[in-house]
């Protein structure tokens, strides 16, 4: 291996690279573009949603409770103190709800009025449609309101025998956060950020990997290459390294692209959560620990794509290999896109990517436990040189090299 | 200048070149006849380092290609055929450039060796624009060159007139001539037979891995009695196919 051979060699792929418009655009404006947007507009309507469903409660009675005392007792008992909730009179009542005229209908018991003056419970039930999110979220607004309406009866009632309604409340719960707001929002991020770091970091690298030696093998360009001095280690680790750098591009302007959309609609970008990240600190060790271990998961996926690309017989081929190696990558992401930091099991932290995706949850977690990060960093060094092993050892393989 | 001594290749079970042996002269033009499959590209990508010969080796200037494959390849330019195999993003010069500097030349004398190619080849108004804009002739130009920046002593030619326009074939065949001119040594690989009489001081014909004849055009024109060498061609290949 010769460092001047691998500088050169690296040196020229980016400048390829950087020249060609096309990675240009997708591994740098397109994230710091696309991302942000996506995120305002994703969130946006995820929030333009929930206040909806909140502030806009259409509701309708049956045919059978469309009565003036029914309508009365909706309108003046239950919901009078939720200007949110609306009666609508509706002729079809089932068509109202399927053209969403209103979001769900109440069927009250005709001898309800009965009912609550001998003290005993009568059923109002409420009609939703399951596939109109709107209906189903609009349920437990309706039911607060009826539950209120609960409540004063039963206390009118305790107070027309003398008792106080505190009777009702032998214990009364209490809720206290104990960490600050800015860990709050932190365990949002602790569940998408790790997922999203690893998807991009792996994505990023695609592209450069796929031509640095599939596509270079398609354009005639690869065996002038092997016939000058340098030798086959300093090639490919001038090209390895290239795809690393780039995996860190791609990487890098895609969290640009989040804070962007973050500065510009904090709410949105957050899903309408209305969770923060500011004020919030991380321990200088435990940062360094967390992008070794990034850099080390890219380092790894570097040295698997350009195994790929070496094994690929053609341009088409490393693509098919890389989107394999990307759906792979995301089902770990998936499987442990809920899981807390908190509840990592040691075991995690020596599985490739697992092992990174649980050193930013632990990071992003209230407690940082470093034992298990100088785990998941020993482990993450090994992939690297199994990885790396793996390249070189396909790139001696004159088999491999001149399959066709 | 090239000793080649029972090069063998072996691809599991099947022997794509089976104990060739030749020699080429310092200055000689050796062209190795054969036709698709014969065996010719992979007999010169062992030449190349590029394979590792099961059995036999060969010498390059002086260099065992088995045990010194870096001092090999610092002594040999390749030009193989099809598609010149450029980087497109890069400026001609760039392109030239890389390969002198992965022959660990130095910037000055990269730079001298750019500016007289560029003069010998015609390609000053070109040399600063990118190998992607240019005409198959341009970059058919820049890749010979790009072949003898380091200045080496063998050239290897693998059918570099594949797929090539009677003009740009005439430009190879120029180029050859040129190399034997700076009295470099070459190995030629074709399966036309009318370039390989035109060009070669000598040929070897090969078949199905195996060298079934070496020696002067005119010297084997005489033993087989036949002024046509494709009917020689045909003569040793086929007694090799029958047998």
């Amino acid at each position: 291996m010769n460092l001047r051979h691998i500088w050169i060699v690296f040196s020229k792929e980016v400048k390829d690279i950087v020249r060609d418009k096309k990675t240009i655009i997708t591994s740098i404006v397109i994230p710091m573009v696309i991302i942000p947007l996506l995120s305002i507009l994703a969130g946006g309507s995820v929030r333009n949603m929930q206040q909806d469903i909140e502030q806009n409660v259409t509701i309708g009675l049956t045919r059978e409770s469309n009565t003036e005392d029914i309508r009365a007792l909706i309108k003046e008992d239950i919901i009078a103190d939720y200007p949110n909730i609306k009666l609508v009179d509706v002729e079809d009542p089932i068509e109202a709800i399927n053209n969403s005229e209103v979001r769900i209908l109440l069927d009250v018991e005709k001898d309800y009025k009965e009912k609550l003056e001998q003290g005993k419970p009568f059923v109002i039930e409420i009609l939703y449609d399951k596939s109109q999110t709107k209906s189903e979220g609009s349920i437990y607004i309706m039911s607060d309101a009826i539950n209120e309406f609960n409540k004063r009866v039963v206390s009118e009632r305790l107070n027309k025998l003398g008792i106080d309604d505190e009777i009702l409340r032998p214990v009364e719960i209490k809720e206290k956060n104990i960490i600050d707001d800015g860990k709050a929002g932190l365990s949002l991020l602790a569940m998408i950020l790790p997922f999203l770091l690893v998807i991009l970091i792996s994505a990023g690298g695609i592209a450069p990997a796929t031509d640095l030696v599939a596509g270079e093998k398609e354009r005639n360009t690869f065996e002038p290459l092997l016939t000058t001095k340098a030798g086959r280690s300093s090639l490919l680790i001038g090209k390895y390294l290239t795809v690393t750098l780039f995996s860190f591009v791609s990487a890098i302007t895609s969290f640009l692209g989040m804070i962007l959309g973050y500065v510009i609609d904090p709410k949105s970008m957050t899903m309408g959560t209305e969770a923060y990240v500011s004020g919030f600190s991380i321990s200088g060790t435990a940062l360094f620990m967390i992008l070794t271990i990034s850099i080390l998961m890219g380092m790894t996926f570097a040295g698997i794509q350009i195994a790929l690309s070496t094994y690929a017989k053609s341009f088409r081929e490393a693509q098919t290999y890389m989107s394999f190696l990307l759906i792979i990558i995301t089902i770990p992401g998936y499987s442990t896109i809920l899981m807390q930091p908190n509840e990592i099991p040691l075991f995690m932290y020596v599985v490739p990517v697992l092992n990174t995706i649980s050193a930013f949850k632990t990071v992003l977690g209230v407690n940082i436990n470093y034992t298990y990060l100088a785990i998941a960093l020993a482990s993450s060094v090994v992939y690297v040189i199994v990885s790396l092993k793996i390249a070189i050892s396909l790139f001696n393989r004159e088999s491999v090299l001149f399959r066709s | 200048m090239i000793k080649v001594e029972n090069l063998t290749k072996r691809f599991g079970t099947f022997t794509a070149v089976n104990k060739v042996s030749f020699e080429v002269e310092k200055g000689e033009i050796f062209g190795l006849l054969g036709e698709n499959g014969a065996g010719k590209t992979t007999t010169l990508r062992m030449l190349a380092t590029m394979l590792k010969p099961t059995e036999g080796t060969a010498l390059m200037a002086g260099f065992d290609v088995v045990s010194e494959p870096e001092k090999v390849r610092s002594k040999i330019g390749i030009l193989f055929g099809g598609e010149t195999g450029l980087y497109d993003r890069l400026t001609c010069e760039e392109n030239i450039a890389y390969f002198g500097q992965l022959n660990d030349m130095g910037r000055d004398e990269i730079d001298k060796r750019i500016k007289i190619m560029a003069k010998a080849f015609g390609m000053e108004e070109y040399i600063k624009r990118r190998a992607g804009k240019l005409s198959k002739g341009m970059k058919q130009k820049v890749a010979f060159a790009r072949a003898i920046i380091h200045d080496p002593d063998i050239m290897l030619f693998d059918e570099p007139t594949s797929g090539l326009d009677v003009s740009a074939i005439k430009d190879v065949h120029d180029f050859i001539r040129t190399c034997k001119t700076d009295g470099k040594t070459i190995v030629f690989s074709s399966h036309t037979m009318s370039e390989v009489e035109k060009l070669c001081d000598r040929i070897a014909i090969i078949n199905k891995g195996v060298l079934v004849e070496k020696g002067k055009v005119e010297d084997l024109k005489n033993k087989y009695g036949s002024d046509n060498l494709e009917d020689i061609f045909l003569r040793l290949v086929g007694e090799g196919n029958e047998s």
